[in-house]
């Protein structure tokens, strides 16, 4: 029997998982955008991503746009890779009940 | 991991991942009125320019479309993040749009923009482009038969008198940018109802 993958506890975070999956639909997204789609508080969807940034997964790049402060984040190809890994160790753990 | 986590939470994670990358990329651009919007600024061009016999009326009209095209689009997007599938559809219209008014600027100062059938035909022919890259990348059935509208003008436009060439680009421009822009909005309209409020 082949050893059943353990799932990246950094993507297996609800949250996370959520802004992961986000992001890998667009080319970047607004803070705001990302809060509209996830309810999220401005503090936790912060920390997250934060500690999305800090594994590599996300790059942010803040700018002014017409004087307004912009933060865009983009899933990096690393968080991409991650998000890939944790899709086919799903599939992989939950086995022929999938499709229940 | 998974000595914690039951079946049932592992699919309600893979649906969380399906449901938020659908969400993504979730089309939330809504282009229809600039179809409309071309389509009554070519009218007015095409007025200005047979009654009021100005060089001016292409230039000005379609600077003051792409002024009003730009802050409309600006306004309208606010904070929806860029899809690469948009990107390509707004190059496809920006290039387009380059192209046709450095070419008929550049025809219209040397004084060779004399045959009305050679205009309408490069415009048709254009815009058809435009449309059929469009609807193949989209697999947009209803703007691959706008594409056809503008590459049926192009042929026809070649043949028959001045009259009848203004006849089909008249034609054209009605089915092939308001009846389709109008369209557009509808469509949609109808998709952003049947979506309703969007939950995390």
């Amino acid at each position: 029997m082949a050893d059943l993958p353990e799932l990246n506890p950094v993507v297996h975070g609800r949250l996370r998982l959520a802004l992961l999956s986000l992001l890998s639909g667009v080319e970047a997204a607004e803070f705001t955008w990302l809060r509209a789609k996830t309810e999220a508080t401005d503090g936790n969807l912060g920390a997250q991503l934060l500690k999305l940034e800090e594994a590599g997964y996300v790059a942010v790049e803040k700018k002014f746009v017409l004087r307004k402060p912009k933060t865009l984040y983009r899933i990096t190809e690393t968080g991409r890779q991650a998000l890939t890994e944790y899709v086919q160790a799903l599939r992989q753990l939950l086995g022929p009940s999938i499709d229940k | 991991m998974h000595d914690h986590a039951t079946d049932q939470e592992l699919r309600d994670r893979l649906s969380l991942i399906e449901n938020m990358i659908a969400e993504g990329r979730r089309h939330t651009e809504s282009w229809g009125w600039t179809f409309v919007l071309w389509g009554v600024v070519y009218y007015l061009a095409l007025a200005w320019s047979a009654w009021g016999h100005s060089v001016w009326a292409w230039p000005v009209t379609v600077l003051l479309a792409v002024i009003v095209t730009v802050v409309i689009a600006s306004l309208k997007a606010g904070n929806h993040p860029r899809t690469t599938l948009g990107r390509a559809m707004g190059s496809i219209w920006i290039a387009l749009g380059i192209s046709m008014f450095l070419l008929f600027l550049a025809l219209g100062a040397s004084g060779r923009l004399t045959d009305q059938h050679v205009f309408v035909a490069v415009m048709s022919a254009i815009l058809g482009m435009a449309h059929g890259a469009s609807s193949l990348i989209l697999r947009w059935k209803v703007q691959f038969a706008c594409a056809i509208v503008w590459w049926v003008a192009t042929v026809a436009t070649c043949y028959g008198t001045e009259a009848q060439s203004m006849i089909v680009f008249l034609v054209a421009i009605f089915l092939g940018q308001i009846v389709f822009g109008i369209y557009g909005v509808i469509a949609e309209a109808q998709q952003r109802k049947r979506r309703g409020p969007i939950h995390g």
